[in-house]
């Protein structure tokens, strides 16, 4: 008896706990959720209950915020990235994972190390480096950083997977009549498959959300969506009903790539992780 | 169909050297056992002649044809994996496809080729199946059907039944057994089972530290060892091994004073093999000598006597219906056609 009484007070407890931690996490979206249906007005009062408009979402992609343009940025650079990367990331991942390379834990502890220098130190050079080569303000310049930043993960994460290949289904592939190239394109490919969409997503992610460089590699041409956000100050103060709604913008995306990968996500960090 | 020769085959990874400079000569249709306890080096020969594994030194024939540079998939074999080696994306049937798919083989020859090999291992009705669903048993006989699909010049099978169970496995060793006599294939199969290798095999090759130690017909290999290794190898239970000397033409145990005949001429150490099987067990004073009994074993088809003989423990093979107890006196009487005499030194036989 107290010691079914004792389990349903741990329960008790451990629901609560979730909630808050739940709680703790949706509070803020779920304030810009609002905020973005409201308006100039309404948004430094808590009401819960308020007449939404969607004006603010029209407003963002007009003059002066012309968020449109830093929309189209941001999906170009991201995607870009992301068709670049997860290829040539592949390709060094399936090296990395079936053959024998001189200095291979070497490589692969320097690729890992390059994640561990913080952005901050490195901004600089950039900086210089860009501005001699005529890169800065580029999608171009901004798809080369986020390439630098995306692909040791994306390396890591994608070997994490093919390791996980038994190499017997390779050899007999290749005992079957495949050269090394049908190998990987008729049984590494689709067995990867599910990590590959997996690290491409975490990659369009990271390059999506990517803050730092493209506040300073970019001014005009380039800027991207979380740099856009910084325009929404005026005169009044900072505007945060369009940069609510333009937060959402930015989110949004992101909502819907979780829902894809909700299925491998979990399986694609361990593997990634732990291997 | 062709032969399989190597040539002073040898493959090292740094100091350790897995096969050490081995020749070897697989006919025609002949079926092949490389024999040996894990680590003999046989798988390694095998994947060589795959061309999974790169020679350190030697040569590898295949029909007429040097293939040493020839990669896996111009080498003209099948092989089939441990671990079956199937594709899980694929269906069954597409698995059983892809060696003729790759090949380019024209579409309108897949499906009935297919369906034959399915049919040679009762696969029919699971050919829209992906590996998953699959038990155990049908992946191999996948991976089997992928074999046969194509008539390769050589078939390689590296321990195909060993991650079945025990039941599985003597009903697919029927089967692979029905199979490859009615393919006639050359074929080189690699187990540590020696059960497969006595059944299955034209010839056995037994393989200890990268060298074959005896070559031969499962009879040959069983009755007449070349060494010390192979005798103690093959047979279940293992051959009885007894030290002592020789004195007299007299087999001497190295505490007792227990005389068995061997002839030959006096050695101070020798080893003598026995089996189970040649070990006539009856009445005390009936037999050579008279032994207490350590264990009586009964497994249903014969029963197991473990007798004291001196300082050692020797195994015999009773009648299934003899009852007996621990501690009981029973005769012993070797066969004097089946004793096998060993230097415990180089391991070799020795021949009277």
């Amino acid at each position: 008896m107290i010691g079914r009484r004792r389990k349903q007070v741990m329960n008790a407890v451990q629901l609560s706990l979730i909630l808050i931690a739940i709680l703790i996490m949706l509070v803020p979206i779920a304030w810009i959720f609002m905020a973005a249906f409201k308006n100039h007005i309404d948004v430094f009062q808590l009401k819960l209950f308020f007449t939404p408009t969607l004006k603010n979402f029209g407003t963002v992609f007009e003059p002066p915020f012309y968020l449109g343009h830093k929309l189209m940025n941001s999906t170009i650079v991201a995607f870009v990235t992301v068709v670049l990367a997860i290829p040539i990331a592949t390709m060094a991942a399936y090296s990395f994972s079936r053959f024998r390379l001189t200095g291979e834990t070497t490589m692969l502890v320097v690729i890992l190390a390059t994640q561990f220098v913080p952005a901050v130190v490195i901004i600089l050079p950039f900086f210089v480096m860009f501005r001699d080569i005529g890169l800065l303000d580029t999608r171009i310049g901004l798809i080369l950083v986020n390439l630098a930043i995306v692909m040791p993960f994306a390396i890591w994460m994608i070997k994490g997977f093919i390791d996980g290949i038994p190499l017997d289904t390779e050899e007999a592939a290749m005992v079957d009549g495949s050269s090394r190239l049908q190998v990987i394109r008729n049984i590494v490919l689709p067995m990867a498959a599910p990590g590959l969409l997996t690290a491409g997503i975490f990659c369009f992610i990271i390059a999506w959300n990517e803050f730092l460089f493209a506040l300073i590699l970019t001014n005009k041409d380039a800027v991207t969506l979380p740099i856009g956000l910084a325009l929404f100050k005026a005169e009044e103060g900072d505007l945060w009903n369009l940069l609510s709604a333009a937060g959402i913008i930015i989110m949004l995306p992101m909502f819907v790539l979780a829902l894809i990968i909700r299925k491998y996500f979990v399986q694609g960090m361990t593997m990634g992780a732990v291997r | 169909m062709a032969e399989v020769i190597l040539k002073n085959l040898t493959k090292q990874w740094g100091d350790f050297v897995a096969v050490d400079g081995q020749s070897l000569e697989v006919s025609d249709k002949e079926f092949l056992v490389l024999l040996g306890p894990s680590g003999c080096g046989k798988t390694t020969t095998m994947r060589m002649i795959a061309g999974l594994e790169e020679p350190t030194e030697g040569e590898i024939w295949i029909g007429d044809r040097m293939v040493n540079d020839d990669l896996p998939k111009d080498r003209d074999v099948a092989m089939v994996f441990q671990n079956y080696g199937l594709y899980p994306h694929m269906t069954i049937f597409d698995n059983i496809a892809y060696p003729l798919r790759v090949r380019g083989t024209p579409g309108s020859e897949i499906e009935p080729r297919v369906r034959k090999a399915a049919e040679q291992v009762e696969l029919t009705q699971f050919l829209e199946r992906r590996p998953k669903a699959l038990s155990g048993g049908q992946r191999q006989r996948v991976a089997l059907a992928r074999a046969i699909v194509r008539t390769p010049k050589v078939f390689l099978m590296d321990e195909p039944l060993s991650n079945l169970d025990a039941k599985l496995r003597v009903t697919m060793r029927a089967e692979l057994k029905h199979l490859s006599r009615e393919l006639k294939v050359t074929t080189v199969y690699v187990t540590h089972d020696q059960i497969e290798a006595m059944t299955l095999a034209d010839r056995v090759a037994v393989m200890k530290d990268g060298v074959i130690q005896q070559l031969g017909s499962p009879d040959e290999i069983y009755n007449d060892p070349a060494n010390l290794f192979v005798a103690g190898f093959i047979g279940s239970p293992a051959m009885n091994l007894i030290n002592g000397s020789i004195q007299g033409g007299q087999f001497v145990t190295t505490g007792g004073t227990q005389l068995v005949p061997v002839g030959g001429d006096d050695r101070k150490e020798v080893v003598l093999g026995v089996r189970a099987d040649d070990i006539r067990v009856s009445e005390a004073g009936q037999g050579n000598i008279d032994v207490p009994i350590y264990a009586f074993e009964n497994t249903g088809e014969a029963t197991l006597l473990t007798v004291q003989w001196g300082r050692q423990r020797v195994i015999a093979k009773g009648d299934r219906y003899l009852r007996k107890e621990q501690d009981d006196m029973i005769g012993i009487a070797l066969n004097p056609e089946h004793l096998y005499l060993f230097d415990p030194n180089t391991g070799s036989r020795i021949r009277t």
